[in-house]
Formats: structure tokens, sequence, C-alpha cells
């Protein structure tokens, strides 16, 4: 088997990368390989049964697809975390057709101008060897393809065009929060979201129906690689794009030290092992298979792994950690009750270059907040109904106590002894398990107290008292750097164009190709890498 | 956009529910309309309600026994205590939602009932107890710049 162009993992990277190169050239041939499997998309009795069980996640038909916990005394688990700090996968990603976008929340923010000069600015992590302006066009091309409704006067960080979409009003739950941030002087903005809204142009993609089960939208109308891609292949009339699932890519072939000639891998529904050829590599399989390839893939020519002579490939690993503060207020007079189920009011203030050095981050009012509380537990009005409470105590409750969050992600530097590579174990899906070796900095805790006083402030100026300490999540939703992008082969392992040093067509397109990952998620930037991959790898196919 | 529908091998050559209990199942919904009172008009639920039970079929073909189970379980207990008591027990009796499901009853309240409750809510159920325009899983609408918004904002008061 060969083929022009091989995109290993079908994620929102390979789509929107071979979106591009199609939009160039509808005959271009392009192989993606997904290790997964196929998940029913828009399927009304997936819905339902996702519905009735109150959203639960482990409901969804993509559930099974999730790494499991690491082991336990009597749970056999996956994966080993060996580092000082826990950083779970379980719930972090999603090995299937169309990657972790099948479950991802759609937040859509750019990075800031500071944020691709970390190192310079602050003297920790690394730069990137492009700026803000060189990719803003691709952020907004990205804004376009993924369809983002956000705030197009919002110019924090400056924008050259609007968003496709407007953004969504300021729920009635965030009042509280918004008037309180607003008081204290800091500064709110829509969360840009990854939802289509309503066009006059002819659209594949239906609006968002504000349905309030984003995890599995009926519509599509939250972008999915997964609808993207089959979209491509049902309607698109590329007579050359295959996407060959259930398969397990084992290693990168290398032609010479300059060189890939394709891969080895294993087609797990007939069992067979096949080498496909291919003119161009593109590694797109995450932050953290995508290092885990490159490492096993050795040859005489890369005895460490390609592109690892430097031993840099898998480290610097890094996500965000998530903070989620809550509070309980007494009452309820205005019956505040979560009416979506993705976010419409942020705050950016400290995503800024004064908190760049100790860290930024961003606080999210949650669209869960505002839940009633019974009994110290929250409740929804069906579960309320399905625990028998009869209508009187139900109108009481919803006036009653309820609980408030403020959720946020703070950024943090990579670091070199920070981790991830092979355990020679398979999973479930096929692939070589995983070792993670993280610790977090010993400032962690400072800067969290830090945010803690803030939140703390928001919280008084709601007229709520604060529940605790935080939970914090390490999970590795954001996890990135691990196949850095840096000017040079001492400093990272892929260039600003991601083709890795001293390999001539072999590429990296997830978020392992960030130096850093500010304080906001990764989709959108990774969306605008791979658009300008594809901008890139057209122009070359042009060239005579 | 095209909806995709599952269907379990196992209820290929399947008898259909019978109408009766589909019948019986709508006056769960109806009961539970009434004994909440926070939806008027359920009738004009019906056909969802039945098109919610094929989906559920579709996807766990038990659901046929479940529901053919659940209307002889209540068809005995109205019998027994009437209809008013009968529906105040199976919503509120709180033995029939231990789980698993142990009795009769049980069952019926913890797949059918409850299940029943949760399709009934996302069809506007949620409204009476809060003045919300939207819940989670109720499908609003879209947002139409100039339109009012597909639920409760902070340029308005509560509704």
């Amino acid at each position: 088997m060969n083929t022009d162009v091989l995109i290993i993992g079908s994620g929102v990277a390979a789509a929107a990368l071979a979106s591009r190169l199609l939009q160039d050239d509808p005959q271009r041939d392009i192989l993606i390989i997904e290790a997964g499997t196929r998940v029913k998309m828009q399927d009304q009795a997936l819905w339902d049964d996702f519905m009735v069980s109150g959203n639960a996640y482990a409901k969804l038909p993509y559930y099974k697809y999730n790494d499991l916990a690491y082991p336990e005394r009597d749970a056999p688990g996956e994966n080993r975390n060996v580092g000082a700090t826990v950083v779970p996968l379980a719930g972090a990603r999603v090995m299937t057709y169309g990657g972790s976008t099948i479950h991802w929340g759609g937040w859509s923010f750019r990075l800031k101008a500071e944020d691709f000069r970390l190192k310079s600015n602050t003297g920790q992590g690394a730069d990137w060897p492009l700026d803000y302006a060189e990719l803003e066009p691709y952020y907004h091309q990205a804004e376009c393809y993924i369809g983002v409704s956000g705030d197009s006067s919002d110019q924090d960080p400056p924008r050259s065009a609007d968003y496709p979409f407007p953004a969504f009003p300021y729920t009635l739950e965030d009042q509280p929060a918004h008037q309180a941030m607003t008081a204290l002087g800091m500064s709110t903005a829509h969360v840009p979201i990854a939802r289509h809204g309503s066009t006059d142009t002819t659209s594949r993609h239906a609006p968002c129906k504000t349905t309030g089960t984003c995890k599995y939208c009926p519509f599509g109308a939250r972008y999915a690689a997964p609808n993207y891609l089959n979209d491509m292949l049902d309607w698109g009339n590329f007579p050359n794009l295959r996407v060959l699932d259930n398969c397990v890519v084992e290693e990168v072939l290398m032609a010479s030290k300059q060189r890939a000639s394709g891969v080895a891998c294993l087609d797990k529904m007939s069992g067979q092992r096949l080498t496909i050829d291919a003119s161009t590599v593109i590694v797109a399989g995450g932050a953290i298979e995508s290092p885990k390839l490159l490492l096993r893939s050795r040859s005489a020519y890369w005895p460490n792994g390609v592109g690892n002579d430097h031993d840099l490939v898998g480290r610097y690993f890094i996500t965000h950690p998530y903070f989620i503060f809550t509070a309980t207020v007494d009452d309820n007079p205005q019956r505040l009750q979560p009416e979506m189920d993705f976010p419409t009011l942020c705050s950016r203030y400290f995503d800024s270059p004064q908190e760049q050095a100790k860290g930024k981050f961003i606080l999210i009012n949650p669209p869960s907040t505002y839940t009633s509380l019974v009994n110290g537990k929250t409740l929804s009005i069906a579960q309320m109904m399905q625990s028998g409470m009869l209508r009187a105590d139900i109108d009481a409750a919803v006036r009653g106590p309820a609980q408030v969050q403020i959720h946020g992600m703070l950024e943090i530097p990579s670091e070199y002894h920070n981790r991830v590579t092979n355990l020679d174990i398979r999973n479930r899906i096929g692939l070589p398990e995983t070792i993670v070796d993280y610790s977090q900095s010993p400032d962690f805790n400072t800067r969290i107290q830090e945010i803690g006083d803030h939140i703390a402030k928001i919280f008084e100026g709601m007229g709520a008292t604060p529940a605790g300490p935080p939970s914090i999540s390490w999970r590795a939703d954001h996890s990135a750097c691990t196949c850095r992008m840096a000017d040079n082969a001492q400093d990272g392992v892929i260039d600003k164009h991601l083709k890795l040093f001293g390999v001539d067509n072999l590429y990296v397109c997830s978020n392992a190709a960030f130096p850093n990952t500010g304080a906001v998620n990764p989709t959108l930037t990774l969306t605008a890498l791979a658009l300008r991959l594809g901008e890139h790898l057209a122009a070359a196919a042009r060239k005579p | 956009m095209y909806q995709q529908q599952v269907n379990h091998p196992a209820n290929l050559g399947a008898e259909p529910l019978a109408t009766e209990v589909y019948e019986a199942m709508y006056e769960v919904f109806e009961q539970i309309s009434t004994f909440w009172g926070n939806l008027p008009a359920p009738q004009q639920y019906k056909s969802r309600l039945f098109v919610f039970m094929d989906n559920r079929i579709r996807l766990h073909p038990e659901y046929r026994s479940i529901y053919t189970q659940a209307k002889h379980t209540l068809d005995a207990l109205i019998a027994e205590v009437g209809k008013a008591q009968a529906y105040k027990t199976l919503f509120t009796d709180p033995a029939a939602n231990q789980s698993p499901p142990e009795t009769p009853l049980a069952l019926a309240r913890q797949k059918v009932s409850n299940e029943f409750i949760a399709f009934q809510v996302s069809q506007g159920g949620f409204k009476a107890f809060t003045g919300a325009v939207n819940y989670l899983s109720y499908i609003a609408g879209a947002f139409i710049p100039g339109e009012p918004a597909p639920y409760r904002t902070t340029q308005e008061s509560p509704r």
C-alpha cells in the first residue's frame, strides 16, 4: 500500500490538515490511519440513553475508548504514573476515530502575544519560533473551520477579522459572578466556543440548539472531527482520501537518516502487518502517542528513536492543572438553574503579561453553577422528581441553598525532567501503554493559594460562602510540549513548520509541537497550526 | 445533518410492543404530569414518548419486557389501592428506588417512571419549577441575533 500524504491519527489536526490539502487539490492522495474504531454520532437512541442517565459520562458511547485508571490493588488498570504528581490519563482523551474532539468542550481561546515569548519574558520554559502576528491569520481560518461563536469586539488578543458566529449572550446564572468580577475590577469576556451559529449560507453543520448534552450533540453542532471526516468521505468528492481505522502504527520506517519511507502497522481487523509507503508522513497522534511513536521508531539511522538524538522526544511533558473552587449560597430567589452545557462567561484578567512569571490563569463561570442543594447534595429537577420529592418541596428547594463554583486553568512552564515514554504492554486499543513521569514544581501550592485569595473575593461579592479547599485535577486533557518546536535541534524536536529536525519529510502536528501552552485550551491553536502546515505542504506541492 | 438509529440484532423479527402496553406507558407519563403539575397538555407529547420507548427498545431489547411487565405491575397495584395511590406509591416509595431493582415495582420505578421523568423534564417539565427557559436535554433552539436567546440571559429579568 502506498500514499502521497500519510497522517497518523484522526483528530482535529488530521481533519483540518486534510481539509486544507484537499481544498488546494481535491485529487490529493491522503491516507489517515487511526488506531481506534468508529463511534455512531448523532444517533437518537444513543442520545436518549445519555439523556436519561442525567448526562453521565460513563453512558457515552465512546466512554469505553478512554484510558482505564492507573492500576490499583484490586484493578489492573492501564498505564503507569511514576512521578510525584498523579497525572490521570483516564478521561483525558478518547482513542477513537475523530480523536478527543469527540468529547471536548469546544472552548476556543487564542494564545496571547506574550505566550509566544515565555522564555524571553520570564526565563522559564521556551519561546515559540514564531510570533502571534504570524499565526493570527491561521487563528481566523481555524475559527471558521471549527465554527466558533465569539465576541468580535474583544481585541485581547487583537484579531484581524470577525468570528464566523456572534457570541452567545451571558446566561442569567452568570450575573452574580459577572457583577462580582466587575466590582473587583476584573475584566470579563465571552467564552469563544466551537458551536455553530445560524448562517444564511449553505452549511452541512447544524447550528447549536442549546440542548445541553454537548458530550453527545444530537445535531453535530459542536465541532467533532468524526463528523467532519464523515462529511469529507461521504460528500466531499475527494476520490483519493481514505481512512484506515483499527490500525495501529508500530513505527515510522526510514529510507535514510533524512527520509522516512512510510510506516509499519498492524491492521487489527485482519491481523495483518502492513507496510505503507508514503512521500510525506505526518504524526498527528496527540501529545502522548506522537512522541511514543517516534521513540519506538528505532533504526540504524536513529538508534534512540527518530528525531531523538538530543533526548528531547517525550520530554517537557505538561498539562494544565484545572482547579474548581466551590461555595454555597443560602438562598436562590431568582431560581437560577443550569440552562446550558457550555460556559458563556470567563475572565482573562489574570491571563496577562504581569502574571506570566508566576503563572497566568483564566477563570470560568461554569454552566453547572447554581445547582440546588438538597440535604447537602446537588440535585437537578429531574433528580428531585426521581427521588420522590413532592411539588412543594421541589419549589422550596429551587429557591433554597445552591452550589456555585468558579473553575479555571493555570499555566505551568514545561520542564525537561517531565516526560512520557512507552510501556511494553498493550492497552485495549492495541497501543503501547504509557509511562507518565511528572512532578509539579514546589511553588505550585503557593500559586494556587494566591488564586484562591482572588476567588474568595469573587465569592464574597456573590454572597457565597466558600466550601473548603479547591479540587485540583492534573488530568492530561491539555497535555503538550513533548515534541516541541524550536529554532534548532538542540532546543526542540521540530522546526517552525512542524518538520522534524534532520528529516526532510516527517512532521509532527499535535499539541506535542507547542513550546508552551499559555493558560488556555490548546485546540484552536493546534487547528491553526494544522491549517498552516496544510498551506505549507500545499504550496510545496504546487512547485514544479 | 442526518440522524442515525442503532438497532440491536435481538430486535430483528421481534413482535412489536402491544398497543395496550404503549397506552399504559402513556398513562404513566400522563400521571407524572398530573402528580407534579408541571407539564400542561401532556397528550401532545404522546408520539414523542412512543418514539422514546422505541429507541430504548432499539438499544436495549429487554425494554420490550420491562414495559410489558410494568403494565402488569401497575394493573395489579391499581386494582389493589386505586389509581391515585398506585401512582403515588410508584413515584415516591423510597424502597422502589433501591438499586438494583429486586421487586416488580422497583423495576417499574427505575426503568420506566424515572426514565419517563427525565424525558418529561426534557420536553419542558422543568419550566414550572424554575421559570427557566432552558434545561440540560431540552431542545430550546438556536441563538439567532436579534431574537430572544433560547435561555435566560443577564439582559432580562427572570420569567
